[in-house]
């Protein structure tokens, strides 16, 4: 029963670790090119694992447009329906830029931390 | 067009009407670009689930009622980051205390804050009709700001400056509430699902 709870606390800590950092995967996506709001849905499932809800993802983006760290635009597709294509503002840049760096300073502080627990296995 | 696509296309509308209803609050302008970019999603989103159909996609969305109040969080608490209104930051910290625990925290240092500064202005108005009762009572261990019992051997330290350190306070604490649920509010994380 205790190692059931302890697994499911495990889980919850896990799911919020990702949730909290789907602002910083969501500019980061866009540091590319742009893209839309599907797309960047696959991008963050394909190159970071982060299964995040669909409808998540849309009221971010638009608040982030709000913030001006995106601009957006409505774009015709050859075929089929015009989709939204979202890309980075110079403010945005800027933020993913110092996101990346905040996490990669708290990432390898941590790592030192966590490196024993790792090698316990 | 076919039963099945026609079936297809009602699910799609009595979702997004469902949607549009339940986004009161946000421009009619921002509502119909909220509606038209979740329409588009759900028609991306359609060939990757042949068999599955509409109903999956529309269950990977969430409930119409979930998102638009996701949709309605980011807007209100992107609005009141920059606002001084009290009002709109203590209406938007409790919409962000349903959402988790870092909203709940948000909303008590709104309450916190703004019940002191209003507790501080209603002594400031009773100390005209009640000058024995209201001051900044010291002596014998005690420290009472605001209204105490008589003869209970302390003094008011204050006496006539009492209504102005008290205003300044009250204006203080109520600017400082505001300037903090600004800061709060801009350094904010997605509010958790």
């Amino acid at each position: 029963m205790a190692g059931n709870n302890n697994g499911e606390r495990g889980q919850h800590w896990e799911a919020q670790l990702r949730k909290g950092c789907l602002e910083m995967a969501i500019l980061s996506s866009l540091w590319t090119g742009r893209l839309y709001g599907l797309e960047i849905l696959r991008r963050l499932a394909n190159k970071s694992h982060l299964e995040v809800a669909e409808g998540t993802v849309y009221p971010i983006l638009a608040r982030l447009k709000a913030e001006g760290l995106l601009q957006s635009e409505w774009v015709e597709a050859e075929a089929g329906h015009p989709r939204k294509y979202y890309w980075l503002t110079a403010s945005g840049r800027r933020r993913a830029q110092e996101m990346a760096e905040a996490w990669n300073d708290f990432s390898a502080s941590l790592a030192v931390l966590v490196g024993p627990v790792l090698k316990g296995k | 067009m076919t039963n099945l696509a026609q079936a297809r296309n009602e699910q799609i509308e009595s979702y997004l009407t469902g949607l549009d209803g339940a986004l009161r609050g946000v421009g009619r302008e921002e509502r119909d670009e909220i509606l038209r970019e979740i329409r588009t999603h759900i028609l991306d989103s359609l060939p990757d689930n042949p068999e599955a159909g509409v109903e999956t996609v529309l269950r990977a969305l969430g409930a119409p009622e979930r998102l638009a109040e996701q949709y309605q969080t980011e807007f209100l608490l992107t609005q009141a980051s920059r606002s001084f209104s009290p009002w709109l930051l203590l209406s938007t910290a409790w919409r962000w205390a349903h959402t988790g625990i870092r909203g709940f925290a948000v909303f008590m240092v709104a309450m916190v804050g703004y019940t002191m500064a209003l507790g501080f202005l209603v002594t400031v108005l009773l100390k005209p009709f009640l000058p024995n009762r209201i001051g900044l009572w010291v002596g014998h261990g005690n420290f009472v700001f605001g209204a105490t019992s008589q003869g209970s051997g302390v003094h008011d330290v204050l006496g006539s400056l009492y209504i102005p350190v008290t205003m300044l306070l009250a204006f203080g604490t109520a600017v400082g509430t505001t300037h903090a649920l600004r800061w709060l509010m801009r350094t904010r994380r997605r509010p958790a699902r």
